[in-house]
């Protein structure tokens, strides 16, 4: 260990050997700027989209309250929930098939623990320095400098956290109206209350769980290498190239030592936000964000030796054999894939702006008329999931000589509300006996392929 | 061995690493089924029929479903797990 960097905190090191702590050691690299890069995308998204507007409206938005989804220019209803489903479905489904291409990318790159964490760490290398300084100032004792540094990181911790669970309300809530709201403590109990709970819930996660998550709580990261094969990118230490490994100066000549590339530094397992070590071979606690691999690049580039002694690779990569991208397992998730992808964005550009639904009075079964006529009563509800008010014609056939009474002609509904019209539905006895199927139809005035069928019954004497 | 020192030698016990796992993995579940539950059924009509007097928000309905989903999960899970530790040793063996 004579030539790895900052030999003196290797050497301070030993006295944290059962720390309760992980201080993961700042690294600058490829790898890293590109997880920057991502960090700052991913929560410039998070934090940016509420405040999004379309057409007077948020326009990314769950209103739970009114029970609508606004997504840019859609607006789905409960009804729209297969939409809902489908979208998980697709996403798990891209999470399997970029892990069997990718290996773990999603955990190192994008998945929120990880995001959150690193700007957690962000944070608090801004206040509390480098990781030898961070390993001192938890030893040393309190002092008004200390408790600056930590009553600083503490401070912005909470700010991010309690902005993070505003910024989370706020894809459910009108944010422009609930930042004020929250400020003058007029919010609603709820809205503070889910504020509090996801604001602590992110300080708990990003700030003091952390890798813990992964390690001990995450079900991706055990069941991950079920996607995983021979061909699937891993950060992988390469072993023939880098043992016997050892310190030595840096003009040294390896060979002549009998060393591999390794120098054994311990950079790699310093930068490791999850402490392992990469050159005791794949394990599941890797997340994949390839802090090593940048780490080591570095060494490499000082001692003069080549990059890619820890790199992304294959299991065959590694055994010097041929990396196939394209197999079968790939194909199947792809098309999987494209076939649900396909299938939701047709299925929502051809999708009828309107929803009928058929609700049968069960108070009462049927009464006679005393012109020999038999009547039941329904409540039609009829939803126009269009942004602009229209109007719609109401029919209904299945029985010979059925008719609705006491309708207008038209009925008009606002953009995006709910008509709920009692009807009674009207047919000769003669026709009408014990149960029959009835279809009622909406149909819109000026567009006549927009229009809805909603099978119900109709019940009459029986014969 | 240097790397033992820098090795993450923050360790959870079983016990704290079980009541994680309980509590993350009923949130999802909960989480998952306050989702597809009132995607189904509105909690205004839904406390109509308990108690026509009864008249909850929209906003604590969702909140009484979620948690409500949130403990029976928990129930279930914590009583997995601890059945699953606490079963007999000699059983461990045939596994």
């Amino acid at each position: 260990m004579s030539s790895g960097p900052d030999n003196e905190q290797v050497q301070a090191a030993p006295m944290y050997a059962s720390a309760e702590k992980i201080y993961p050691r700042e690294i600058k690299g490829r790898f890293e700027s590109l997880s920057k890069l991502a960090t700052l995308i991913l929560l410039g998204l998070f934090y940016g989209v509420p405040w999004l507007m379309w057409d007077e409206r948020q326009a990314v938005l769950f209103d739970m309250p009114a029970r609508k989804f606004y997504l840019l220019g859609v607006t789905l209803w409960p009804q729209d929930f297969p939409y809902l489903a489908l979208l998980l479905i697709i996403a798990a489904l891209s999470l399997f098939f970029f892990t069997a291409l990718l290996g773990r990318v999603w955990c190192g790159f994008a998945c929120p623990q990880t995001v959150w964490t690193e700007a957690f760490i962000w944070i608090e290398q801004w206040t509390e320095g480098t990781r030898s300084r961070r390993i001192k100032l938890d030893k040393a004792p309190w002092s008004w400098n200390k408790l600056r540094r930590k009553g600083s990181k503490q401070l912005l911790w909470l700010t991010l956290s309690l902005w993070t669970g505003f910024t989370f309300v706020g894809f459910f809530a009108p944010i422009r109206e609930l930042g004020p709201d929250l400020l003058t403590l007029s919010a609603g109990g709820w809205a503070m209350f889910w504020t509090l709970f996801y604001g602590l819930a992110t300080y708990g996660n990003a700030g003091y769980m952390r890798e813990q998550v992964c390690k001990y709580m995450c079900p991706y990261a055990r069941f991950q290498s079920a996607m995983f094969d021979k061909d699937t990118l891993i950060i992988s230490y390469d072993e023939t190239r880098g043992e016997p490994r050892g310190g030595r100066k840096r003009t040294a000549d390896p060979q002549a030592l009998g060393l591999g590339d390794c120098i054994d530094c311990s950079l790699c397992v310093q930068v490791c936000p999850t402490g392992i070590d990469i050159r005791d071979g794949l394990q599941y606690d890797c997340i994949a964000c390839a802090a090593c691999i940048d780490a080591c690049d570095s060494v490499m580039d000082k001692m003069t030796y080549p990059r890619g002694l820890i790199r992304y690779s294959t299991e065959h990569g590694m055994q010097q054999r041929d990396t196939r991208i394209l197999r079968p397992r790939i194909f199947v998730y792809a098309a999987l894939l494209l076939v649900l992808l396909g299938g939701m964005v047709t299925s929502m550009a051809t999708r009828t702006p309107i929803i009928l639904d058929v609700i049968r009075d069960r108070n009462s079964l049927y009464r006679e008329l005393p012109d020999g006529f038999v009547e039941n009563i329904y409540t039609l509800k009829i939803i126009n999931q269009a942004d602009d008010n229209r109007n719609f014609r109401l029919s209904v056939d299945g029985v010979r000589g059925i008719s609705l009474d006491g309708v207008p002609a038209a009925v008009a509904v606002n953009g995006g509300g709910v008509l709920s019209l009692p009807v009674r539905a009207r047919a000769h006895r003669d026709d009408a006996y014990g149960i029959m199927n009835i279809a009622f139809t909406v149909t819109d005035v000026e567009d006549a392929s927009i229009a809805m069928t909603e099978d119900s019954r109709f019940l009459g004497p029986t014969p | 061995m240097i790397q033992e020192e820098y090795r993450g030698a923050r360790q959870w016990s079983r016990n704290r690493q079980a009541i994680a796992i309980v509590v993350w993995i009923s949130f999802l579940t909960a989480a998952i089924g306050t989702m597809v539950f009132f995607a189904l059924f509105d909690p205004v009509a839904l406390s109509g029929i308990f108690d026509e007097d009864l008249e909850i928000g929209r906003q604590a309905g969702y909140a009484a479903g979620f948690f409500f989903f949130w403990i029976l999960s928990a129930i279930c899970s914590a009583v997995t797990a601890w059945l699953v530790r606490t079963a007999p040793k000699r059983d461990a063996q045939h596994r």
